[in-house]
This record gives structure tokens, sequence and C-alpha cells, in this order.
């Protein structure tokens, strides 16, 4: 029981970086209509920077580092955005065009990351720290505070979308762009806005990432990728809160997996999630009409 | 044989046996409309195949000996090889009666690229599949000890093979793109529900776009494994599955011979060149991954200024006479004598 | 609504009793979207042989009725029967091959093949469409590549398309495109043409010629329904008018009843049944 209790403890950390991975991906994909392959990249990006801000000479404390990270990649994204994928969206309407230039960007960022930082395992300059318990639980306090962003973010998202009209231009056009444009809500503006977000969001979970993961390589966003697909599809492609459910839910799972499988193998659980939800409940848990 | 010559061999077999990889692929997404971003997954279950089925027992302690692997059918080739194209299609099949129902084309994307990753990782780690991360090697040459080949004279002669395989693969795929099976399929992928609104089974089309790509991927990765001997995780990361897909887009999307083409400009010219360029001294990666970003860069480029490629798709002509048929009617009644009551116009 | 059954030679205010054998019925369907009930409990038959609309304002349902109707919707609740046969579960490409052929309202030429393709495409007997036949049987398919060749040419002829037989679809203008996605529902042979809105956006002398084209459909024995705008239109072809309006059956009939009918001018906001191409 107590073997279980610690895996649902991790998988609350893990939960946590899928959290804000998923949203990320989410509320850009509500927005724009197709999915950045290239978000695992965004991932990727968000870490180094964090990383040469932290182990480089300027030597800055982790976390001042993660939002440094994070708010670059906002950036990024941004520009990303205004000079390549929304040229390309307007111009093609066939869907594969975007989603190619997508993964084109995803293999042009690696190899940047790649050429940049090289391709050994980097580690975050942090001070090596015990885990304590809390109640059944066992936690290092860098991770409890990684759980504290995690919950901290998805309420301030939460009551961005609910209580801000920038929230609510964001939900009006994921529920129907042509109709939001005939409503006088500046579209270009809360598309550069999610973008930033998004990004934002990737980056931070790139960070946090690499500080759960003690690790991080060119590649670690992107094979996350598909961990945070599987958590996007089980709780309904296009919904915020769907995301965070299927986060927690995949979180829990590939953690208590390790239970029972080899734990090399337990991010492929929900790879084996994903595919469960796609044959029995395609639409995920919370669909959104039109999305799916 | 000269360094030089054994290299334009070399050069000239990748070519080929990218070929093949990029008609497969044409045939799922410049027919078919198929976005499978996990092609190279198929490339590499048909490596896999062709070489445990080539070589021998692992227990036993001969070529293949100190690694791990299933099967060991030591058969002779081209067995293996067209064993290694059903097995890719097989797993096509698998992949296809799961995700293709209901799934539009990013969810499937999506589906798709997180196979090629999971299977990525399984192959990786599970040892007793295909020796892991290490993979498999000392396959042994097809038809070497028949025709007591050494390992000069294999080359040009596999290479010879290879061509002889393209070709036969060439004649099957204009067959079909130009049937009314082709037709069909581009019609599905331009434009599903008007398809369907017209009596096509759509998933049967694409179901069969996806198994005989996967069947051709799935050859051209034997022909690859047979062909260097060897194959681990390390030739087929996902971003490999980018690669073919700018040889056909390159190349020109929909069109076979623009396929050849692409073959020849991406996968070949962009990761042979860099090996004649300097290495960048403390950076021994970085003209690689500059070429790999070149790659990304110009599919951008192409996509943008010259989306139908460098050899567009054909226009398919009618050959229908000039005079319409009833004017046509009309001329050989009029040289024919009327009969009572019948209309000339 | 009389309850009273009278002979069809008699017109009479609102429902008119249908007879004759049934091409097409939609028994109680509904279907919501979201919060929004787009079909509310939609009845009614479409009479074999004959060219029915259905009218109604916007908003009233009509397209997603056509979507239902063709399979390219399910609805939530109700049946779709053609002829004797059930098909509310059948997907649209089954209702397409048992004859059941629609148009789209913004055509859907399929652009990347050529305007011969596109009926090729939509003929309805290819065995070429087999690889095996492709393969092994090379006479068959050959055969009825010709057969459909010949097939396909006298169509093109007929719409007027036939010197853009070798033009990309894409290439065509929005009259051109509109007789494309005619003349190859035509090809597919179709019992049943559903066609929605054929006349929108369309220049007046196209409509007369899209409009005979209609009547020789019909003459041939194939049943037609058409969602349609433009009332003229449906008064000069139409010989039975079925009114849609808030998802429902308003009534059914001959055009000119309805425009005497108080229920269906309330529903088009005040009279505006003259002809003219409604709001």
């Amino acid at each position: 029981m107590s073997d279980l209790l610690l895996a649902v403890g991790f998988g609350l950390v893990v939960a946590s970086v899928l959290a804000l991975a998923s949203v990320g991906l989410s509320l850009q994909f509500g927005i724009t209509n197709y999915v950045n392959f290239a978000y695992g990249d965004f991932m990727a990006v968000g870490a180094y920077i964090a990383w040469t801000v932290n182990t480089g000479p300027w030597h800055l404390n982790i976390w001042v580092a993660l939002v440094i990270g994070s708010l670059s990649v906002g950036i990024l994204a941004v520009l990303l955005n205004q000079f390549l994928l929304a040229p390309f969206a307007r111009r093609f309407q066939k869907l594969f065009y975007i989603l190619i230039v997508t993964f084109g960007l995803s293999l042009i960022l690696l190899n940047i990351v790649s050429s940049i930082w090289g391709d050994e395992v980097q580690r975050y300059s942090m001070p090596d720290e015990n885990p304590f318990h809390l109640g059944p639980f066992l936690f290092t306090g860098q991770q409890l505070i990684v759980i504290g962003i995690a919950i901290v973010l998805m309420v301030l998202i939460h009551l961005m979308l609910t209580t801000t009209r920038l929230g609510k231009s964001m939900r009006a056009m994921s529920d129907n762009t042509t109709l939001a444009m005939t409503s006088g809500i500046d579209t270009r503006r809360i598309t550069t806005f999610t973008w930033f977000l998004s990004g934002t969001l990737a980056g931070l979970a790139g960070t946090v990432l690499g500080i759960t993961q003690a690790s991080i390589t060119p590649g670690s966003g992107e094979t996350f990728l598909f961990v945070i697909f599987a958590a996007v599809i089980v709780g309904g492609i296009g919904s915020i809160y769907g995301a965070i459910i299927g986060a927690v839910i995949i979180g829990l799972a590939t953690e208590i997996s390790a239970l029972f499988i080899e734990a090399s193998y337990k991010l492929d659980i929900a790879f084996v999630i994903l595919i469960l939800a796609l044959l029995f409940r395609p639409n995920g848990l919370f669909a959104r009409a039109g999305k799916a | 044989m000269s360094p030089l010559v054994y290299y334009l061999f070399t050069l000239a077999f990748f070519v080929f046996a990218y070929c093949i990889l990029t008609w497969g692929l044409n045939l799922q997404f410049g027919e078919g409309g198929i976005l499978n971003f996990a092609y190279i997954a198929f490339v590499a279950i048909g490596a896999y195949i062709t070489g445990v089925t080539s070589m021998g027992s692992p227990i036993a302690g001969q070529a293949g000996s100190g690694q791990t692997y299933i099967l060991g059918w030591a058969l002779p080739f081209p067995i293996p090889l067209i064993l290694g194209g059903l097995a890719a299609a097989a797993f096509a099949l698998l992949v296809a009666v799961i995700a293709f129902r209901r799934l539009r084309t990013d969810y499937l994307a999506i589906v798709l690229i997180s196979l090629s990753l999971v299977l990525y990782d399984v192959i990786n780690n599970f040892v007793p599949l295909f020796n892991g991360a290490d993979g498999l090697s000392n396959v042994p040459e097809p038809m070497a000890d028949v025709l007591g080949l050494d390992a000069n004279s294999f080359v040009p002669f596999f290479t010879g093979v290879a061509l002889i395989v393209a070709l036969i693969m060439w004649f099957l795929m204009s067959r079909i793109t130009r049937s009314p099976a082709g037709r069909t399929l581009r019609a599905i992928r331009d434009d599903p529900e008007a398809a369907a609104a017209l009596g096509k089974n759509v998933f049967r089309h694409q179901l069969t776009a996806m198994l005989i790509g996967s069947f051709y991927a799935g050859v051209g990765g034997g022909l690859i494994i047979e062909f260097s001997g060897a194959f681990n995780t390390s030739a087929w990361l996902p971003g490999e599955t980018f690669l073919i897909f700018a040889a056909a887009i390159v190349g020109g999307i929909g069109n076979n011979k623009g396929m050849i083409l692409g073959a020849l400009i991406v996968p070949v010219l962009f990761t042979q060149l860099p090996k004649f360029l300097p290495d960048v001294p403390g950076h021994p990666a970085l003209i690689l991954n500059v070429a790999a970003m070149a790659i990304g860069v110009l599919l951008i480029f192409v996509l943008w200024f010259r989306p139908q490629g460098i050899i567009p798709e054909r226009r398919r002509l009618s050959k229908l006479p000039m005079a319409t048929p009833t004017s046509a009617a009309t001329a050989s009644a009029i040289s024919t004598p009327p009969m009572v009551g019948q209309d000339t116009q | 609504m009389s309850e009273v059954a009278v002979p069809d030679s008699v017109p009479v205010e609102g429902e008119r009793e249908v007879t004759g054998e049934v091409a097409l019925a939609c028994h109680d369907i509904h279907k919501s979207f979201g919060g929004v009930k787009a079909v509310n409990d939609a009845t009614f038959s479409v009479p074999k042989g004959q060219i029915t609309a259905l009218i109604g304002p916007n908003g009233a349902g009509k397209t997603t009725v056509v979507n239902i109707l063709s399979g390219a919707m399910r609805c939530d609740e109700g049946q779709v029967t053609m002829g004797d046969r059930d098909i509310t579960k059948l997907p649209s490409y089954q209702r397409a091959r048992l004859g059941l052929i629609r148009t789209f309202q913004l055509s859907r030429e399929l652009g990347g093949l050529t305007v011969f393709e596109n009926l090729m495409v939509a003929a309805r007997v290819q065995p070429g469409e087999s690889l095996l036949n492709v393969y092994f049987r090379r006479g068959l398919v050959a055969r009825s590549e010709r057969d459909n060749k010949e097939r396909a040419a006298a169509i093109l002829e007929q719409y007027g398309l036939y010197e853009l037989r070798d033009s990309w679809a894409r290439e065509l203008s929005g009259g051109q495109k509109r007789l494309l996605e005619i003349s190859r529902a035509v090809m597919a042979e179709p019992t049943l043409l559903l066609l929605d809105e054929p006349m929108a956006g369309v220049n007046p002398a196209l409509i007369e010629r899209i409009g005979e084209h209609i009547i020789a459909l019909k003459n041939e024995g194939v049943t037609v329904l058409m969602v349609e705008h433009n009332l003229n239109v449906v008064e000069m072809i139409c010989d039975h008018v079925i009114v849609l309006a808030e998802g429902r059956t308003l009534a059914t009939g001959r055009m000119s009843d309805l425009r005497a009918n108080e229920n269906v001018v309330r529903a088009y906001l005040g009279g505006v049944l003259d002809g003219r191409v409604d709001s």
C-alpha cells in the first residue's frame, strides 16, 4: 500500500509537468486548430535557456532561470507564429501543409539546440535534496515546488479564462473563430497572446521536466511529446480542463505502472492508454464539438 | 576497385533504396492523403524482420552470436526481403484498424508519431526483440556464398540487385497510380466527404494505400539492412520520416518520377555532401546538425514557393477526341443515309 | 391542416396526402448541436419520380436534414427510409451505392483531378478500383474504363463541359463547378438525387439550363429532392414542396397552395414569398 501511495506521489509530480505542457498545447490548438508538432522542441529550448542562465556565468537560481527560460520560449513562439506559422495557415486551406511545417520546425529546432548546446546529457545546478515524508508520500522540496507551480498556474489560467475579457475572447475564438471575428474580437491579437502563453508553458514544462528528471537532452522534449498527446487526447482535444484531468490520469498511471512493469517502459503506458481511449472513447472525456 | 567507384556504387544503392521508400510514402500521402508521420517505423520493421529472418538463430555460435533477437530463420534471399515488406504491411494493418476510422488528419498524425516514438522506445529497451540499442549486425550478405562474392564485389552486385528491385517496384506502383484505384485514391485525398457521397468506401481505399505503402517501406528497409549488414535505432529516429517527406515534397508529390529526383536530392545529396565538408573543431556533429536544419528549411521554402515540387503531378488526359460525341455522330450520320423517322441532331 | 383525404388533383391548403410510391422518407428526426436543436421532429416523404423542393427560412434546418438523409451526419433520433429499406444506420457511401447521390451547397469539385477524371471517379461500376483486377484482369478494367469514358463524354457534352474535359477542376469558374458537381452526380447513376441549393450564386441563364437538366433527369425516372431558396425556380420545376421551419415540417403541397398558407407565410417573416430570392 505504501508503495502505491509513493507511486501516487511521484505520479502527481509527473502530472504537474504534464498538466503545464498539456494546457499549453491545448490552448494553442483551441485557437489555431492545428497541432504544433514542434511543441516538444519548444520545451527543450526552454530547458536549455534555463540551463544556460543557471549553470553559465550568470549562475542564477534555478527558479529564476525557470522564469527566464519560460518567457524566452513565449517570445520565440510569438515570433515563429508571426513570421512562419500564421502566413502558412492563412495561405493553405489544407491542414497537412501547416502540420508538415511544424514537423519541419521540430527538426530545425532540435538541431539548433543540438548544435548550440551539444548532445551530452546536462543537469541543472540545484542543491541536492533529500526527500522527506509528507503524510504517506515522499517528496523533495523541489518536487513540491513543481507541483505548487502547476497548481498556481492552473488556477491563474482558469481565472483568466473565466473572468478576464481576454480569456473570454479566447474561449469564444476556440468555439467558433468566424463568429468571434465578426463579433469584433481582435483574433490576431488573441492568437499572438495564445502563442505567447503556449510557448511560456512549454518552456516552463520543459524546464520542470529537466528538474524532475534531473537531466536534459536536446531530444527530451520530443520524446515526451507523445505523453502530452496522450493526456490531451484522453482528456478531450480542445478542452483545457480535459487536458488537466488527462494529465493527472496519465501521470498517475505511468508512475503506478512502474510498480508492475520495468521502469524504462512506464512512459509507454501512456501510449497504451492513448490507444485504449481511441478505441473506447475517441472524443475523450470532455469532447468539444467540432474539434474531434 | 577504387574507393571512389565503391563510393559511387554505395551512393547509387541508396538512391534506389530511397526511391522505393519515397514511392511508398507517396502512395500513402501524395495519392492517399494520409499523413503518415510514423513512416520510418515501418521502414525499421522491414529492416529488422529482414534481418532476423536472414540470420541464423542467435544461440548458435555463428553469424548472429553476441546478439539476442527473435526468429532467426536463416532464409535465403529474397524471402527475408519479402517477409520484411509483409511485416511492415501487417503492422500497418494493425495501426489502421485501430486508428483510421473517424480520425481526422491531425489526430491520425498524432497517433502515428506517438506510435513511432513508442516503438522506438520499446525496441531500444526491450533487448530480446532486436538486440536493443545495439541493433542487429553481421547480417549475412545475400547470395554472397552462392556466388562467391567478397566484400569488394558484393557492393556493386547488390547495387544491381537493388536496381532490379526498384524497377519492379516502379512498375507495380505505376500500375496503381494509373488505374481507377489510383484515381479514386486521389479523389479521397482531395475531399473524403465528397468521395463518400459518390459511393467510395474511404476506409477501404486508404487502408489499401496504407498497406501497400508500408510494404514498400518494409522492402526499402530490408534492402538497407541487407546492404549495410547492420541496423540499429540510430538509423530511424522519427526525424528520418521527415527526410522522406522532404524527398517526396521537394521532388514533386504525386509524381513517381518526382520521387526519384527527390530521393536523389534529399536523402542522398543532403546526407552525403556534409561528409565532404571539413569538420568544425570541437563540434563533431555540427555539420550534420546544419544539414538536418537545411533540409527542414528547404522543405519549408519549397512548400511556400513551389508546393507542387520540382516535377509536379501530371495531368492525366482523357484522350477524348476534339469533336464532341454528338457532333461526331452528326458528322457520321450525314455521311450515311438517314433512316426514316430518325433525328439527325 | 386538413385530415380529410382528398384526391390529389384538388389542391388543399396545407398538407397534401402523398400518393404513389415513396422514394425517400424520414420519420421523427431529431438532431442537436451542443445546446441547439437544429432538427426537431422532422417527418416527410419524397414521392418517387417527381421533383420535390425542400424550402424554409434560414436556420430551418434544411442542410442538416439533407446531411442526415445522405448519411453525412447521424440523427440523434428518428428513421430514414429509402423505399422499403431502413437506411438510418448506413454510412453515406453505402447510401450512395444504393443510388442516393447528393450534391453540396458549396461545390466540392475534386480539385486535384481534371474535369474528366471527376466524372470517371463517379462511375458506378469500376472494377479497376480493386487492385486484384488492376494487376490480373487488365482486360476487364480496360473495357469498363472504355464504357465509362463514353458515358462521361456524353454527360460532359450534355452539360457543356466537354471543352473543359482536361482542365483541372480547381480552375473552373463558380458556375462551371456547379455544373460539374451536378453532372458528376448524374454520372453516378442516381435513383434519387439530393441537390443542396443547386441554384445558389448562379446567374439566371445558367439557372434555366440547370432547371432543364433537372427536368430531363426526372423524365428519365430519377427522383429529385432539392433544397432551394429561389421560389420562382421551385414554382417552375417542382411538383411537390416541403416546407421546413424551426427544424420541423411545417407544411407540404404545391407552391401555389403554400403561398396562401398562413403558417408558411409567417415563417418567412411577412410575406416575402413573391419569388425573389428571399433573405
